[in-house]
């Protein structure tokens, strides 16, 4: 809540975020696994750059183009919605990254209100950046005529003509199958060998990142959604409507979930791995739903809700920008443990073939290397989610102790 | 306590009511119909037509005709049917595909409802709508069969194809002559004059079609007598078959769960007494890696490590016992299938262990930091009593309160454990159910996944009360 005249300053007496942070910065384990997060979504974000058949620079006689730039919003090229966003977010990086570092640095030496004003209008910057060009590419789709670059090169360089064609380090697509390298063992040109239809697995556990933080982030962002709004309704109302949602909540806890996803998943004609995201999310939302309904009943009877609703606050604004504020923390705590779950949980999908087909899923490969017994196929996506899954544990566990006064160093 | 147990049983009746309620209201919704792979040829030729009546009667054998959860198709009117009809045959305009199946199940699944409309159509002005009235009567007219295997109810059946068999011929070709249809349409009014009564709801009926004349109400019906019904792909019983396969995720999932408590208990007593030493590090870090990695890496790679040859084959690559298992001694059958069960248990255990060990762990140290074990070691307990007797007794409660939530997951990852080694339980069977469309076997193994989640949860809470009496049920 801020008041009309905004009070003017001079301490740099932390915001409850930044206490949170200085508390995080501490625990080493925490930090590393922090990092190691931010390492896999740039992974995410900057496939291309490293994995693509198209060159970056095309020099011909008949000029210079570059190819790899025109595919990035290229709907022929990459077909799923999925990697536009993220093309998308390479791209606008150059822009958003700047905005919030910038605005982080240079409001470093405001007071309290200042920070948090010019850093969220950073990050309202950078997302509205984002929207607009995903909403550009979106509702006006290129699509370029599919041109096999290695192969048009040397059909010219045997006309003796001179090309100059610089390709990223792998330059192959995750999708492009080739018949005559199938299974190939590691080598320099196929850092991770090839799979049962000749694609590079490198390049395809590479977009396989991309698969499995989405689906991780988007599952989990849809079900706190609702778990907030559920729980939320729940603590503040209290009385009949609790007693409703508790009994609906105890009795989805109860329907074995995992048997159910795998039925519904099968039942799905074509199934994208947005459907995959809504059918973790329906089943997820319990447990959020939980946490945030006892904070709620905890928050509810709190001197400040008292005075929110005497100064006459609408209750949809008591309960999302008074008590909800102060109920966030264990449930993003939990949301953190519920990325690493639901890429589990979609890795098993996929490996047991009830995933999205048409995706170059962690879990899909592993399968394949159970079927071909290719060790590679087995290890490479076995250790990606492992390491996937533990890096967000770890940061979960660093993520509670950082919020939990007890343990406060 | 006896009177919490009670009750707590008495609360799981109606949830498990309303999960069976979800569970079918979305495996029916779900997209695509069960059988009309096999059957649904939608063409006009006579193997269409042969076809077509298969699938009606599929449909009807599983109640697949009957609307999901409340019937209120005594609503329909003559201009609903008659609009079926013309989209149906594409009397008027080009209706699309959809549509046309939509209108075709809905004259095959109303049936008696719509007998009445049907009549009345017959002096439709449209002579083509008459002509496809009078051949739905054929199929909405008909009797069920009777079911049961005495001869009476052979006999009853008989003469119930035989009047099937009669009503069948009255229809009439699109060029047949005036007399023999009017002589067509004056049989079925004669035919609706005998019976009509049968077709006149009354309110009772109306209450009794509108909640019971419906899948679900049908579905529980059988329930309560214990009727999962046959499989639709092997028409065999779905209840033998689930449960002859629950047998194999039973005894995996309770070995794992013993296993589990066996080496998870000492391992947490073990790094909680060496708290902050090295030891207990590495063993927080193993169990650490042991939770976080997916069973179906694990299995997968110990199948690929362990049997099959490449390096070494110690271990079966599969299946709960060897094909000769019927000769072999008993001594030899138990030492059989604790061969083939080594590599699935220890998949199975690898992730309930690591998650054990760390709840033991916290709950000896929240026990070691509180005042009686000062009390024990300053009046001079030996180390061994102080830990062993006051400390691990009480910091076992929260891990044995456990147990319950235990056996849900389990059966859940029986799915995965069971595809890679090959063993054919509950896990197995609804993976092979759901890639089959088998309905009545995958809502009977959701059945009994549920049931055995709400037992297992019903354990943890009545553990919970008997280890802490203060918790009662208000």
């Amino acid at each position: 809540m801020t008041s009309a005249t905004e009070p003017v300053e001079v301490t740099t007496d932390p915001t409850y975020g930044e206490l949170v942070w200085s508390q995080f910065r501490k625990r080493g384990l925490a930090m590393a696994s922090l990092f190691g997060v931010l390492f896999l979504v740039a992974v995410a974000v900057y496939a291309p750059l490293f994995v693509s058949d198209k060159p970056f620079i095309w020099v011909t006689a008949e000029g210079a183009q570059s190819p790899w730039l025109g595919s990035l919003f290229d709907r022929n090229f990459f077909e799923s919605t999925l990697d536009i966003f993220f093309n998308v977010l390479m791209v606008t990086s150059l822009a958003t990254v700047p905005i919030v570092a910038a605005t982080y640095w240079m409001s470093r030496n405001l007071g309290r209100h200042g920070r948090k004003k010019w850093r969220s209008r950073g990050l309202l910057a950078a997302i509205a950046i984002i929207l607009v060009v995903f909403s550009a590419v979106t509702v006006f789709p290129t699509k370029n005529p599919k041109v096999v670059y290695d192969r048009v090169e040397q059909s010219l360089i045997d006309k003796g003509e001179e090309v100059t064609a610089v390709y990223p380090v792998l330059p192959y697509s995750f999708r492009k199958v080739n018949v005559r390298e199938t299974l190939e063992p590691i080598s320099l040109r196929h850092p991770l060998g090839t799979d049962k239809a000749g694609r590079d697995v490198a390049a395809r556990m590479i977009y396989g990142t991309r698969i499995s933080l989405t689906i991780g982030v988007f599952a989990v962002a849809i079900y706190i959604t609702v778990g907030i709004i559920v729980g939320g309704i729940a603590g503040f109302y209290g009385g009949r409507v609790d007693v409703a949602i508790q009994r609906l909540i105890e009795i989805v806890m109860c329907i074995p979930s995992f048997f159910l996803i795998l039925t519904v998943a099968a039942f799905i004609p074509d199934r994208s791995i947005f459907h995959i995201m809504f059918i973790i999310a329906a089943v997820r939302w319990t447990g959020p739903a939980r946490l945030v309904r006892a904070e709620f009943l905890r928050l509810r009877k709190l001197d400040f809700v008292a005075a929110a609703e005497a100064a006459g606050y609408r209750t949809p604004w008591i309960i999302f920008r008074e008590i909800l504020p102060n109920a966030i923390g264990p449930v993003l705590v939990s949301a953190t443990f519920g990325v690493a779950s639901a890429i589990l949980l979609e890795s098993s999908i996929s490996f047991l073939g009830l995933g999205d087909i048409t995706v170059p899923s962690w879990g899909q490969i592993l399968a394949a290397g159970r079927t071909t017994g290719n060790w590679i196929l087995i290890l490479a996506p076995g250790f990606a989610i492992f390491i996937t899954v533990s890096l967000l544990n770890l940061m979960g566990e660093g993520f509670r102790d950082a919020l939990d006064p007890k343990m406060r160093k | 306590m006896l009177q919490y147990t009670f009750k707590r049983l008495l609360l799981t009746i109606p949830t498990f009511f309303a999960i069976t309620l979800i569970i079918f209201l979305v495996l029916n919704i779900a997209p695509g119909r069960p059988g009309a792979t096999g059957g649904a040829d939608q063409g006009e030729s006579t193997t269409g037509q042969e076809a077509q009546e298969s699938y009606r009667i599929f449909k009807e054998q599983f109640n697949l005709d009957k609307p999901i959860l409340l019937n209120f198709r005594y609503l329909t009117t003559e201009q609903d049917v008659r609009a079926w009809l013309t989209t149906a045959y594409g009397l008027e305009g080009e209706p699309k595909a959809a549509e046309k199946i939509v209108a075709k199940d809905n004259l095959d699944d109303y049936g008696n409802v719509i007998v009445p409309h049907l009549i009345a159509l017959l002096d439709d002005t449209d002579a083509e709508v008459a002509r496809q009235a009078a051949r739905h009567l054929t199929m909405a007219g008909k009797l069920r069969f009777a079911k049961g295997d005495s001869e009476e109810v052979r006999q009853e059946n008989k003469d119930i194809q035989a009047y099937n068999m009669a009503i069948a011929g009255w229809t009439y070709k699109a060029d047949a002559d005036a007399a023999t249809i009017q002589e067509a349409k004056e049989r079925w009014k004669a035919w609706y004059g005998e019976n009509e009564a049968k077709y006149q709801l009354s309110t009772g009926g109306v209450a009794y079609t509108t909640f019971f004349d419906t899948r679900f109400a049908n579905y529980w019906w059988n329930l309560i007598n214990l009727d999962f019904g046959v499989s639709t792909v092997d028409r065999t019983p779905v209840l033998d078959n689930v449960l002859a396969k629950m047998r194999y995720t039973i005894i995996l999932s309770t070995l794992s769960i013993l296993i589990a408590y066996f080496l998870a208990i000492p391992i947490g007593i073990f790094s909680a007494v060496r708290q902050g030493t090295p030891e207990d590090s590495v063993v927080t870090v193993l169990l650490f890696i042991g939770y976080s990695l997916p069973t179906f890496f694990t299995g997968t790679v110990l199948l690929q490590l362990l049997s099959t040859g490449d390096p070494v084959a110690w271990f079966p690559t599969g299946n709960f016992n060897s094909l000769d298992y019927e000769s072999l001694t008993t001594l030899e059958q138990v030492g059989d299938v604790a061969w083939h069960l080594v590599l699935p248990l220890a998949t199975y255990t690898s992730v309930s262990l690591a998650a054990l060990s760390r709840y033991a762990r916290t709950g000896v140290i929240d026990v070691i930091r509180s005042d009686y074990i000062r009390t024990a070691r300053a009046k001079g307990l030996s180390e061994f009593v102080v830990i062993m007797k006051l400390a691990v007794r009480n910091g076992m409660i929260p891990v044995l309160t456990l147990l319950g939530g235990l056996l849900p997951s389990l059966i859940a990852g029986s799915v995965i454990i069971e595809v890679i080694f090959n063993i054919p339980g509950m896990g197995r069977l609804l993976f092979d159910s759901i890639n089959l469309r088998d309905y009545n076997t995958v809502m009977a193994l959701l059945m009994a996944s549920s049931g055995l989640a709400l037992i297992g949860i019903l354990i943890s809470d009545l553990s919970y009360a008997f280890a802490d009496p203060r918790i009662s049920f208000d």
